[in-house]
């Protein structure tokens, strides 16, 4: 699997959005892109995900271009900041809805919920969950149709330090299972533990693409400190 | 395709159900059946009478003349001949027109737009005033009654409880449904997955569809209502839940929460309410309502349910409404498409 990211740009304002950003991704890459709120980390996952359409520029996946998203969908799994699942309905409900439109057997729903640790909360409405168990949902649900590539927005934002653990466990696993996996992220300790590769980006543009070890070595490190 | 399509749908009806829709759709047929019986028959002021009469129909000479000097109670207007008397009563550009009585010569018959109305008593009291005043004697010159619309006034006034329904569906509940899909970017969930976008409009105006349906359906088993020409009335009712909840799923995407979708529905609901429900009884109403998709579903659901209207001289309404469906579902695609306000 490989991503091309080729001249995207999305402008809200001046100062803020995504300015023309271009580089590749590698089969079994995990990448923290980085940066201060507002520098378009969030965008940039989300136009990888078909959230938001670029102003211009382009996306492929496997040279597939990201507009024909039928042909990708199933190769994408994108895991928002805040959960966005079917509050009224049940955890069993909320995976069997996404199983359906997958074309995935309902076998699978067994798998994630066992694997998520999620059995005990089969039949609890998504609103009476914390937001780490919702996390795990929503992961979950993310990982149905077996995605190769994930792109978590800020996994681990607003939980507690077992919950932020479990996540970090969770993406080394899936990372230690084969996937490509992007997550934007402002915790320097994150980076650490987690990624292979580091993305920078400031003001919408793309200020360092390395290593970790050459991330923290860099004057960006002193200057922006994250 | 198929399979999506209803699935979305069952997910759709489930969150009705969930969000307290359904309530909605249940107490509002409540709460016609119970106005539908506090009707109020008090009488108002009651304004100056128009009545038409056929240019060629030989009167009685001395109901004509009585007639044509009461000015003060009467304005006559000359119809060429009972099709257009009656075409005229339906524009109500006249409150009764009287024709000939088969029965007797000395007699007329009145034909009005409905039996059971504040005109019908007020030309029927003014009648009997002048032939008092005139002849002294109490054989009536009116021999009998033929209204144009069928039914008593609970019948006359369900088109526009279903207008209200099917309104209240397509400019309240659907755009706040749609916009709160788009808030909670639970749509942008689904379009994570293999579905298409036409897969989701479609079980969003199915959706929409249903809880009119089920609406309509309630009012009807509540009231006892017949509507008559089945075919013609279930061809125009599920033309305009369709119309409408594509016109609503359009107003969703214009707004980003379902605060704004609530505020926009309800600046639709009203305007499209009103003028095609108050065109019964204002002429200048009548001439604006006509430019409302809401008053191409009223009319001949009106026309159907009172007057034995027949589809097939509606096709035009019946298409204007389709068109109007389709035009607003595809502007609906075109706004997915782009994200917009996703």
């Amino acid at each position: 699997m490989q991503i091309k990211i080729e001249n995207i740009t999305r402008i809200y304002t001046e100062s803020r959005g995504l300015q023309p950003v271009s580089f590749t991704v590698e089969k079994g890459e995990l990448i923290a892109v980085i940066g201060h709120n507002g520098a378009g980390k969030s965008t940039l996952l989300k136009i990888m995900a078909g959230w938001l359409l670029p102003d211009s520029g382009t996306v492929t996946v496997d040279g597939i271009n990201l507009k024909n998203r039928l042909a990708v969908v199933k190769k994408v799994g994108f895991v928002p900041e805040t959960p966005n699942l079917f509050e009224f309905f049940s955890v069993e409900y909320n995976l069997k809805l996404f199983a359906h439109l997958f074309h995935v057997p309902f076998v699978r729903i067994e798998e994630i919920l066992r694997e998520f640790n999620l059995l005990p909360f089969r039949n609890s409405k998504v609103q009476d969950l914390s937001k780490g168990l919702r996390q795990r949902v929503s992961i979950g649900r993310t990982l149905l149709a077996d995605p190769p590539l994930l792109l978590f927005d800020e996994p681990t934002s607003g939980l507690d330090f077992e919950m932020t653990n479990e996540v970090y466990r969770m993406i080394r696993d899936f990372h230690g299972a084969g996937k490509t996996i992007l997550f934007t992220s402002h915790r320097s300790e994150e980076i650490k533990t987690l990624a292979t590769r580091v993305i920078m980006l400031h003001q919408g543009h793309m200020v360092f693409d390395g290593s970790p070890q050459d991330y923290f070595q860099s004057d960006l490190y002193e200057k922006l400190s994250i | 395709m198929i399979r999506n399509i209803i699935t979305l749908t069952l997910n759709d009806l489930a969150i009705a159900f969930k969000n307290k829709t359904i309530f909605l759709i249940i107490f509002i047929p409540l709460f016609v059946f119970f106005s539908l019986k506090l009707v109020d028959r008090s009488a108002t002021d009651v304004k100056k009478i128009t009545i038409g009469l056929i240019q060629s129909e030989a009167y009685a000479p001395v109901i004509l003349h009585t007639i044509t000097s009461a000015g003060n109670i009467f304005t006559v207007s000359r119809v060429s001949g009972e099709e257009e008397g009656k075409r005229w009563l339906r524009e109500k550009k006249i409150d009764g027109l009287l024709v000939r009585s088969e029965q007797d010569t000395g007699s007329v018959a009145l034909v009005v737009l409905k039996k059971e109305s504040l005109q019908t008593l007020s030309i029927v009291e003014s009648f009997s005033a002048l032939q008092r005043g005139t002849e002294g004697k109490s054989i009536n010159w009116i021999s009998g009654i033929t209204p144009i619309q069928q039914g008593g006034i609970q019948k006359q006034t369900l088109p526009t409880w279903i207008l209200m329904v099917v309104l209240l569906v397509g400019f309240i509940i659907m755009p706040a449904q749609v916009a709160e899909e788009k808030e909670k970017k639970l749509l942008l969930a689904l379009l994570q997955t293999p579905m298409r976008e036409i897969e989701w409009l479609g079980a969003k105006v199915l959706s929409g569809m249903t809880l009119i349906l089920t609406a309509v359906l309630f009012l009807h088993l509540l009231g006892q209502f017949n509507p008559g020409n089945i075919p013609g009335y279930g061809a125009f009712i599920v033309v305009g839940s369709f119309c409408f909840s594509s016109y609503g799923i359009l107003l969703g995407f214009l707004c980003r929460n379902q605060a704004s979708a609530r505020t926009l529905g309800i600046l639709f609901y009203l305007p499209h309410l009103l003028p095609s429900a108050l065109s019964d009884f204002s002429q200048k109403l009548t001439m604006v309502a006509p430019l409302l998709p809401s008053y191409q579903l009223y009319e001949p659901i009106k026309a159907i349910l009172l007057d034995e209207g027949r589809l097939s001289n509606l096709s035009l309404e019946w298409f204007y409404l389709l068109a109007v469906g389709l035009v607003t579902l595809l502007f609906s695609y075109m706004l997915m498409k782009k994200r917009w306000l996703m």
